[in-house]
């Protein structure tokens, strides 16, 4: 009867790093992927992105990820309330495939409606939404749809909604310390991950570098892993 | 008129409008068009499809016969049909309501025999002839000898019977669908609440599809019309445009447009009649099958929602402008290098040669740029020389000189003269910030999320 229950997938036992019934997208970032239940983003359920403050590198960790989707899978990426424009030279510059980028500006509740449009389309592989004051109903409205479908579901949130409980399996909590990105695994399916995990995102350091270390010659044709500048 | 009246006092009388009679029967031969492009239009009343071919891909007679029949109800039409080898064959057992199919020509004589002779739309002067005969029935008229009836009630007469029966071809008028869609439809009642129009619109998209069949393409966009209640305080009509993301001429993605369209919509007043507008056909998309990978390229995957249809949804919804697809300009203005464009589906397939350039314009391009950008830069403090952005911003990189575009200082989209020192910044709180300073001073300008 317990391995019964202890074999469905939503069941989970708290000592140990739950196996995710589909495998996780990749993040990009090896020390991520050993921390998340599937090996990398999981599909069939929201991932809730709550960074500290903006400009700390929240886009750039899903960076990866995307790139792969859109260039690698040939799925669309939708994006859904940006709080300002994307700016495509640095998406193409990430490795995105830009013929297979849309944006939808919706304000408001019509933000809730788009992704769940989205989440039922074929041909999505991730949704971008940004919603600043998204209400819990919203919230577990987004995580129905996202069961039901296999694209990746990541919502930005401020960081200050980490305190109020949320439907997503899996939240994360974006800080800057000092030049690096840290991650702090506030949920995830196998329990919560306490240390704080550095993460080295693409910076936009290469004009400087260039100088003191030539960048290596092997990036230059599937850049999909970033090269690692600290 | 006066005696029907008393007869019966709710009889209502509508007096016969032989131009809307015209139209109706067009509108359903562009419908038809979903059948066969194979279509004579006989005024008043008659529409002739020669279905020999289309019988495989409707699969077989019976289930053929039937679409037609309920598609012509759906249309709004009370239909008397028939099937039979030959056109004359066929509108005598319409006329007479046998809707039992005939493909044999050898049972033609026995099936037409059965009819009584009023189908034949003879004049009163050969009626009574006939009449003086004996003849009573169709039956009775083919047991007569051939050569006497040309001889007593004209050749043509006598030739209409060889046609019914195949014994000479019959070749008829072919119906050219319209160069542009254009049909109407009245309404039968006043419609106030936009939604209640998508049931009349159905009927005209329909027709729509059909007429688009015949011509072998699809649209991407057409235009509805609802004409208001005439009177002293009439409306201008109000124009709806439906666009679609791909050329298509599916029914069910067309209605479901308008649907999601009529439901943002605010009539003005009553509409009183709905008019559809096309333009020429386009050739539709090849549907492409996708070895790569397990997501479809968009031309529409089995299930789901295809990626056109949730464009459309979209954009319905939030408003065509709010969504859009990016576009990269090699441009050195940061802000003219991103663009909005309309989305475009299906995307366009990966090639060996554009990964290539792609991976190319990627090396070039080493500059840092921002995952953001401002819609406008943010002036910036300074204090002791450094820039200012909850505390002094630490440089990490640049300066990055871009300097151009004072020759279209005149275009109102674009960025005149620029010329400006970019660096990427650091703030106390590990915002990674994209900054310049011109002579104006210190502004932010994007943010590296």
């Amino acid at each position: 009867m317990l391995s019964q229950i202890l074999e469905r997938p939503d069941v989970w036992r708290a000592d140990d790093l739950a196996s995710a019934p589909l495998p996780g997208v990749p993040t990009g970032f090896a020390e991520l992927d050993r921390e998340l239940p599937g090996g990398g983003w999981p599909r069939g359920g929201l991932i809730e992105l709550l960074p500290v403050r903006r400009g700390v590198g929240e886009l750039s960790l899903l960076l990866p990820a995307l790139a792969r989707l859109s260039s690698a899978e040939l799925a669309w990426l939708v994006c859904v309330a940006p709080p300002h424009s994307l700016y495509a030279p640095a998406l193409h510059a990430a490795g995105v495939d830009l013929s297979r980028v849309l944006v939808a500006s919706a304000p408001g509740r019509d933000a809730v409606w788009a992704c769940v449009c989205s989440l039922a389309a074929d041909g999505v592989g991730a949704v971008v939404v940004w919603l600043p004051d998204a209400q819990a109903t919203a919230l577990r409205r987004l995580q129905l749809a996202a069961e039901a479908s296999r694209t990746l579901l990541f919502v930005f949130r401020p960081a200050g909604c980490a305190e109020q409980s949320s439907p997503a399996p899996l939240r994360l909590l974006l800080e800057g310390e000092g030049e690096q990105l840290v991650v702090r695994l506030l949920k995830r399916r196998g329990g919560a991950q306490p240390v704080p995990l550095p993460i080295a995102i693409h910076r936009p350091l290469r004009v400087s570098h260039a100088l003191a270390c030539p960048a290596p010659a092997t990036a230059a044709a599937r850049s999909l892993s970033q090269p690692a500048v600290a | 008129m006066a005696e029907a009246w008393a007869f019966l006092p709710a009889l209502a009388i509508q007096e016969r409008d032989a131009g809307r009679e015209r139209a109706a029967l067009t509108r359903l031969a562009c419908w038809a068009g979903g059948f066969t492009s194979e279509i004579c239009v006989l005024p008043p009343q008659t529409l002739l499809l020669e279905v020999a071919g289309s019988l495989r891909l409707f699969g077989g007679v019976a289930r053929l016969f039937e679409r037609i029949v309920t598609g012509c109800s759906e249309q709004g039409f009370t239909s008397w049909a028939a099937l039979a080898p030959t056109p004359l064959a066929a509108q005598w057992l319409a006329f007479a309501g046998d809707r039992e199919p005939c493909l044999d020509a050898d049972q033609l004589p026995q099936r037409l025999g059965r009819l009584p002779l009023a189908v034949l739309d003879l004049s009163a002067q050969s009626r009574a002839r006939l009449a003086s005969f004996g003849v009573r029935s169709v039956a009775d008229l083919l047991r007569l000898p051939r050569a006497g009836l040309a001889r007593r009630l004209g050749a043509d007469f006598a030739a209409d019977l060889a046609r019914a029966l195949g014994e000479l071809p019959d070749p008829r008028a072919r119906f050219v669908f319209p160069e542009r869609f254009s049909e109407q439809l009245e309404l039968p009642m006043r419609v106030e609440n936009a939604t209640a129009l998508g049931f009349a619109g159905r009927r005209l998209i329909t027709s729509l599809c059909g007429w688009l069949a015949a011509r072998r393409g699809g649209i991407s966009e057409c235009l509805f019309e609802f004409a208001h209640e005439r009177g002293a305080r009439q409306r201008p009509a109000t124009v709806l445009v439906l666009r679609f993301a791909g050329a298509t001429r599916d029914a069910e993605r067309i209605a479901r447009v308008l649907g999601e369209h009529l439901q943002r919509l605010e009539l003005p007043a009553a509409a009183e009649l709905i008019s559809l507008r096309a333009e020429a056909p386009e050739a539709l998309p090849g549907h492409t099958v996708n070895l790569l990978g397990e997501y479809g390229g968009g031309a529409g995957g089995a299930g789901g929602e295809s990626l056109a249809a949730l464009v459309e949804r979209l954009q319905a919804r939030l408003g065509s402008g709010s969504v859009h697809a990016l576009s990269a300009v090699a441009e050195h203005r940061p802000e003219n290098a991103s663009r909005p464009v309309p989305p475009r589906v299906p995307a366009r397939e990966r090639s060996p040669a554009g990964l290539l350039a792609a991976a190319a314009l990627r090396d070039t391009s080493c500059a840092p740029r921002p995952l953001w950008l401002l819609a406008r830069p943010q002036i910036l403090r300074e204090v002791a020389g450094r820039p200012q952005c909850g505390g002094p911003l630490r440089l990490l990189a640049g300066p990055e000189r871009i300097e151009s575009g004072w020759w279209d200082d005149a275009e109102p989209a674009t960025v005149g003269d620029v010329r400006r020192d970019y660096f990427v910044a650091i703030s106390l709180r590990a915002e990674w910030l994209w900054v310049f300073r011109s002579r104006a001073g210190w502004f932010l300008h994007g943010v590296f999320s």
